[in-house]
């Protein structure tokens, strides 16, 4: 110790840590890593690459334009909007799940549970169903045969 | 459908000529292997320039059996290689995932990456390749990984070293372990969770890691070299700053030295930092290599490296592939990340990086989606355990408990002479109402589990249906579907390379673009002149540029590489939309990055800068030698009854320039439904030789004419001596 004393003379500083300058919370934490998944499983990255149209068109038969939502058939091509769609879809299931997590720990009465669980079983539900009928707009036959 | 396996391991018949090498000739001559037969006329070294770990493993599992006496013959342990450790990958997921939460949801974990189709694509029999292996080498790197950290011994670290070291010889995605585990530890120091454990797991792994790493050929020197491994470097100096000052903070008593602490952290961090970007500018360290930069600026590859973003594997994600990967998954993978977030350790932190990170890596390119699966899986796994565990397990307690306050309630009432119960304070009345409200949800916990249950029971039927529709035919095989639902088997593939190896010379070389240079080298036995191993740019631009170039320019290319036949895959005729027309685009990228004086991209495209193969379609795309070798004879070609002569059905168009000839090539073979076409180059004698009048000939020939007639059959032989005799000849 006094070896080092005479080695090192300890500054006489006070530093401050900025107050802005915490650990994030981990509620803060987790919306950060939802959004970003919600753009990544939406191929914001693949948008961004290949530059799609936000929806496409297709001309019936009298030779209307007839927007299309969904580029059927094409597994490695999509528009913007059934990107964001689905992706939607997807944190919109794992946003249910959390939901039906958040029963255990609070301390709320009974009808507040019950609403709680039916939410979040609402959204598991029509998140997995419509992204069902998805499959089944982009690959006709999907699970079938 | 059953298929042989030669026929299941065909796309990967490189790393299974490799192995059959390496058992006949033994590991060093398999070191030192040239390859002549690749890459016409540059050849190949195989052993500097493959990752040995594939080779090597089940060149061991040969010699074991083959000790034992078990006489397996070296293909079949190739086929079954991948099964076998897809079984390995489940259960080091299982400890990975026992470490990260509990044994449930290991188990659940384990499950999940049995049958998920992102990670079943490589594990079918007769995958032979480099993932199958890599992914279980990864998980069970950061099973001793977090299993290091947990405890500090040295033990673990050295074995997550050893095992890194499997990962190095077995897949370049090494890399993405040496910057996962260094990013782990920067961010616990950030967090301020330094502890002695870390820093002697994080030291010995590194210094371990490193040195192993280097004694794979193929690597050599990289580790110390090139950027990508500069952030390993950079927190292994840092760890040593932070002890330090550690140890200095552990001697002096001062107060603000804490501050002092965090502050010199910093400033080591910068220090270091700003170090590794001078040796860059200075030259020591190579920069970011091209296939890395493209995972951070994503436009890059598009633009300067279309050889990289020409692969299938390597386009950007678009939301069907997530989901078709992974299903019910990737709405659980968050549940889970909540989980760890909530609850968050040293370990925690460490898969949820790996989350993140995977993540963003998996929407760059569809291949990596592999390194997401398992992480998903592990996530998932917690996500589904706790969940059951919540509405199954609390259940039970809940009634026990019920009926133990009605044991108390009930004598109370009868005995009156008993001290009345006290009233409960306000905590214990709460619990009472969460615990009774418990009781209640009973039927909705039912309901909960019940559709959970069903939930995953769906899941099991998606990965079923993926896994027989998807993955299971060998991709040389295609399997197309008929109108009344029948399976039809186009087997042209092999039809065209049967015919290769049947028909032409063994030393004739064989053109065709790089996507099926293995498959011709494995299947056909010919030289080849570029494949899969896609090493040298310039040389496949040269191919490139033969394919985008008129007839005239590319025999010149072609004579000046000594090809004898080139190979095209044309789907025009079964609909088959992966073939060499729909790929002409990135040869021709590829040629202009080499060659922008005499290749342009604008060039194919018409005014309103589309592709069209139509009528409409450019005159310089209309007479290339690509289109010429596709469509050669396909104008007079009617399909069926309603469309016209000349229709092409993959692109849905009646091709533009229906009437040419060949001047240059020739066409030896086309299979049954015109997926392979190949063409012989003919030689210099063969083709434009004008007739040049008797009379203006320098050598005259000889003039001989025939006396044999129909009447007269007797021959007579030219140039026969005259014997005349008393005279000598």
């Amino acid at each position: 110790m006094s070896l080092l004393g005479t080695l090192l003379a300890i500054p006489q500083i006070r530093i401050i840590k900025p107050s802005w300058v915490k650990q994030p919370s981990a509620m803060t934490m987790f919306s950060f890593v939802l959004v970003s998944y919600f753009l990544v499983t939406g191929g914001i990255i693949y948008d961004v690459i290949v530059e799609p149209p936000s929806v496409g068109s297709t001309t019936d038969e009298r030779g209307h334009s007839r927007p299309v939502a969904f580029m059927p058939y094409r597994v490695n091509g999509q528009y913007i909007m059934e990107g964001l769609a689905s992706s939607f879809l997807f944190s919109m299931g794992g946003l249910g799940f959390i939901i039906l997590d958040n029963i255990h720990s609070s301390s709320t009465p009974k009808l507040n549970r019950l609403l709680i669980t039916i939410v979040g079983f609402i959204c598991i539900l029509v998140s997995f169903s419509t992204t069902w009928i998805f499959m089944r707009m982009k690959l006709p036959g999907y699970l079938q045969s | 459908m059953f298929y042989t396996n030669m026929v299941l391991i065909t796309i990967y018949r490189f790393n299974y000529r490799a192995t059959a090498y390496m058992v006949k000739n033994g590991f060093y001559q398999f070191l030192n292997w040239f390859d002549e037969r690749a890459w016409y006329p540059l050849g190949r070294i195989v052993g500097g320039t493959v990752y040995p770990g594939l080779m090597l493993t089940s060149g061991s599992i040969h010699y074991i059996l083959h000790l034992l006496h078990i006489n397996v013959h070296i293909r079949d342990i190739c086929v079954f290689l991948a099964p076998v450790f897809s079984g390995l990958t489940a259960i080091s997921t299982y400890l990975l995932t026992k470490e990260l939460w509990s044994a449930g949801a290991g188990l659940f974990a384990a499950c999940f990456i049995a049958i998920v189709p992102g990670y079943i694509s490589r594990s079918v029999a007769g995958s032979y390749d480099n993932e199958g292996i890599a992914i279980f080498a990864l998980q069970f790197t950061y099973y001793l990984w977090i299993k290091s950290v947990k405890t500090g011994s040295i033990f673990w670290a050295v074995a997550a070293a050893l095992s890194y070291f499997y990962m190095v010889s077995a897949w370049g995605g090494y890399v993405f372990i040496i910057n996962l585990i260094p990013l782990h530890v920067f961010v616990l120091l950030l967090m301020g969770r330094y502890s002695n454990k870390l820093f002697v797991s994080y030291t010995t792994f590194y210094i371990l890691g490193l040195i192993l790493s280097m004694q794979i050929p193929f690597v050599g020197f990289q580790p110390i070299r090139t950027s990508e491994h500069m952030a390993a470097g950079g927190v292994f100096a840092l760890m040593f700053a932070v002890c330090f000052l550690k140890h200095l903070q552990s001697v002096t008593s001062k107060s603000e030295f804490k501050s002092l602490v965090i502050f010199g952290t910093l400033i080591a961090a910068g220090v270091v930092f700003l170090a590794v970007v001078l040796f860059t500018y200075a030259g020591y360290i190579a920069p970011w290599s091209g296939r890395f930069y493209s995972l951070w600026d994503t436009g890059y590859a598009k633009i300067h490296i279309p050889i990289i973003a020409s692969v299938s594997e390597h386009q950007p994600t678009t939301w069907f592939s997530f989901f078709f990967d992974l299903h019910i998954l990737v709405s659980t993978f968050p549940a889970g990340l909540w989980y760890c977030i909530k609850n968050i350790n040293d370990e925690r932190v460490f898969v949820v990086l790996y989350a993140l990170s995977a993540v963003y890596f998996a929407g760059v390119m569809v291949r990596l989606m592999l390194t997401l699966t398992p992480v998903v899986c592990i996530l998932s796994g917690i996500a589904f355990s706790n969940l059951i565990e919540f509405y199954l397990r609390e259940d039970e307690n809940g009634r026990v408990e019920e009926s133990e306050e009605e044991e108390h309630t009930t004598p109370s009432k009868r005995l009156y002479d008993k001290a009345g119960r006290v009233p409960k304070m306000k905590h214990e009345q709460q619990k009472e109402s969460s615990e009774s409200s418990n009781a209640i949800g009973a039927n909705l916990r039912s309901i909960v589990s019940v559709v959970v249950l069903l939930l995953l029971m769906l899941f099991a039927v998606h990965c079923t249906w993926v896994t027989s529709n998807a993955y299971s035919s060998p991709s040389v095989v295609l399997a197309s579907y008929g109108a009344d639902g029948s399976r039809q088997i186009l087997d042209d593939f092999r039809e065209g390379y049967y015919w290769l190896s049947q028909n032409t010379d063994d030393s004739a070389r064989v053109m065709s673009w790089w996507d099926y240079g293995y498959q011709i080298a494995g299947m056909a036995n010919r030289t080849t002149l570029v494949d899969n191993n896609t090493w040298n740019n310039s040389h496949i631009a040269l191919v490139g540029k033969a394919m985008s170039s008129n007839e005239t320019a590319a025999h010149e290319i072609m004579t000046m590489l000594d090809v004898d036949y080139v190979l095209v895959i044309f789907g025009g005729v079964i609909g088959y939309s992966g073939d060499d027309i729909n790929k002409f685009l990135w040869m021709v990228r590829i040629a202009e990055g080499e060659h922008p004086k005499d290749i342009k991209e604008s060039d194919y495209f018409t005014e309103q800068g589309e592709f069209r193969v139509d009528a409409e379609g450019s005159p310089t795309l209309l007479n290339c030698l690509m289109y010429k070798l596709s469509y050669y004879r396909f104008g007079e070609l009617k399909l069926d009854y309603r469309s016209p002569a000349g229709f092409d059905r993959t692109r849905n168009a009646v091709i533009g320039n229906k009437d040419f000839h060949l001047t240059y090539l020739e066409e030896a073979y086309t299979t049954e439904h015109w997926l392979v076409r190949i063409y012989r180059v003919k030689k210099k004698d063969e083709f434009n030789r004008p007739r040049i009048p008797v009379a203006s000939r320098v050598i005259k020939s000889p003039n001989f004419v025939s006396k044999k007639s129909t009447k007269r059959k007797k021959g007579t032989i030219k140039n026969k001596p005259v014997v005349v005799k008393g005279k000598r000849v």
